[in-house]
């Protein structure tokens, strides 16, 4: 298994696209950044800000929507270049083959929102918006290190799906439809998508304003959504992959 | 291809009494069409089999069946002597193998992309890649991406991949393709020497009948997914009948003299000028000249051999294939 994460990785190389991609996590730290310089706003609430930068938008579509496109890049190559024959020969396990490639969109996700917790911590505090304090800085270390691996376990049946295509505009597809059935599954029911879920675990403890659920947040409940999804991705995976050939 | 000598040390030992490869009844069905119908095949330790047949004859087929990469629909197969059903674990990382035109990473050198098997397949030398780069003739640690590779490149790369792991049974899918004539001729040496010298047993296939003729130790030949002939290419040579080949100015003239002078029964009258002789003991010299004696003018006569396409063409019933 940890050759085939090593091969992942390996794979990775002169991939621009990868690189691009993570640009996409200085978005809304910037964004709130000309918000608060906009309207003049100094001493304003840390958690305020980082509502704005990393709570927000970057939770909801841009950490999902830079996932799934990663999932489909992942497995466009090999499934385009026709390379799985390759790979099965060596041999090497199908589904460890699968498991390798969500390490990398773990690891990417972690990555991706360790950047934008960076960024909105110097965004927010340089310009003096916000004062410097090491217990808002760790929280929102930890929720952005449980947004990166609860979102990198919510995109999984995209990775699903691209395991099973050959061209890339299907999944593509289905990553943006995904997001929005989270979106509107937040207003109807949590418990319905994985990542309409993990946006309320996120909230849980209600001290990010404007983010506290007027639902009861169950956690278990919305992990348990979470886990039915991602084991009914795998099967799917397992499927797909052993009938691509 | 002196390199080879360095890669592979010493022939290996086999203590396999049976085949390397064995089907029984092998079948696979496509929908409503049989690609493979019920084919016995048998691949000999430590020799060329070279699977021979038209585009769309199988031969693919068996061998992604061999590999697992296309289920089978009854049949079985066994590889060193052991049934691969169960076994897959054990017996394909003993497999080096090239199916249809590889594949490989776009964005990685040839380097890069023998590194990445490499690492999968636990490949222990540190060397593995660098050595079969230079087999196959590619340069190592070359900037040059696999994108931008020819297909003759890209087909020894294939290959280079499929040698990595210095495995006892190769399958080579119509390894040639893509390859400039000395490419071919060079390939032909080295999976030639990879068998003689270093024991390695080697299914080969082939549409290309001068190929096989020139490669293979033992020849199947496989037509509509049915296998219509196994045998080595000796015996073949064996059974490919010799016969003198006569050109005269009157047929009916000289088969008369052949039957009442030489007492000769087994030829048959090709054309009007033509009668194919199938005793090749007979005096060429003393026929000739009774020939001329009588009056009939000898035109030519030679001693002829069905060549491998011939016998091709006579066992398939039809056209040749290339």
């Amino acid at each position: 298994m940890l050759n085939l994460i090593q091969t992942e990785f390996l794979k990775l190389r002169r991939k621009k696209m990868i690189w691009f991609m993570l640009l996409a996590a200085f978005i809304m730290p910037f964004f709130a950044f000309l918000f608060f310089e906009y309207f003049n706003k100094n001493g304003v609430d840390s958690m305020g800000f980082y509502k704005w930068s990393v709570f927000g938008f970057t939770t909801f579509i841009i950490l999902p929507f830079i996932l799934g496109v990663l999932c489909t890049v992942l497995m466009h190559d090999e499934n385009r270049y026709d390379m799985l024959k390759q790979l099965w020969i060596v041999p090497i396990s199908k589904m460890g083959y699968f498991f390798s490639k969500f390490v990398i969109v773990l690891f990417y996700s972690i990555c991706f929102m360790m950047i934008t917790a960076v960024t909105s911590v110097l965004f927010s505090v340089l310009p003096g918006f916000v004062p410097f304090e090491w217990q808002s800085v760790l929280f929102l270390l930890e929720r952005c290190l449980e947004i990166a691996v609860l979102t990198s376990f919510g995109v999984l049946p995209i990775l699903a799906i691209a395991s099973g295509q050959k061209g890339y505009v299907f999944p593509f597809c289905m990553t943006l439809l995904y997001i929005f059935l989270g979106f509107f599954t937040s207003s109807v029911n949590i418990y319905l998508h994985p990542l309409s879920s993990i946006s309320f675990i996120i909230a849980r403890s209600g001290n990010i304003p404007g983010l506290a659920s007027a639902q009861g947040i169950n956690v278990p409940l919305a992990l348990l959504c979470t886990l039915i999804w991602d084991v009914l991705s795998v099967l799917f995976a397992h499927f797909s992959l052993n009938r691509r050939k | 291809m002196d390199i080879l000598l360095l890669y592979y040390p010493k022939k290996r030992g086999n203590n396999m009494n049976d085949f390397v490869i064995e089907t029984k009844k092998l079948i696979k069905v496509y929908g409503e069409q049989t690609a493979v119908k019920s084919v016995d095949l048998h691949v000999k330790p430590g020799r060329i089999y070279g699977l021979l047949g038209r585009n769309g004859a199988g031969k693919t087929t068996i061998m992604k069946m061999i590999l697992g990469l296309t289920p089978i629909t009854s049949g079985e197969i066994k590889v060193f002597g052991e049934n691969l059903r169960g076994n897959e674990k054990r017996i394909y990382p003993r497999i080096g193998a090239i199916i249809e035109t590889p594949g490989f990473y776009p964005n990685l050198t040839g380097t890069e992309n023998l590194e990445i098997f490499a690492k999968l397949r636990g490949t222990a030398s540190p060397n593995a890649v660098k050595k079969a780069l230079e087999i196959v003739g590619l340069p190592y640690k070359d900037k040059k991406l696999f994108s931008k590779y020819s297909l003759g490149m890209k087909q020894r790369l294939g290959i280079a991949n499929a040698i990595l792991h210095d495995p006892e049974l190769l399958i080579l899918d119509e390894p040639t393709n893509g390859l400039d004539p000395i490419g071919i001729a060079e390939m032909r040496t080295f999976i030639k020497n990879l068998s003689s010298e270093h024991g390695k047993s080697i299914l080969i296939s082939s549409h290309i009948l001068s190929e096989i003729s020139l490669l293979a130790d033992d020849i199947g030949i496989i037509d509509h997914g049915v296998l219509l002939e196994e045998s080595s290419m000796k015996e073949l040579e064996k059974k490919n009948s010799r016969y003198i080949l006569l050109h005269v100015s009157d047929v009916s003239k000289a088969s008369m003299i052949l039957e009442q002078k030489f007492h000769l029964t087994d030829y048959s009258v090709q054309d009007e000028q033509t009668l194919r002789i199938y005793d090749t003991s007979l005096n060429m010299a003393v026929v000739n000249k009774t020939l001329v004696m009588q009056d009939v003018a000898v035109i030519s006569s030679q001693v002829c051999g069905d060549t491998l396409e011939d016998y091709f063409k006579k066992i398939t019933g039809g056209e040749v294939i290339a």
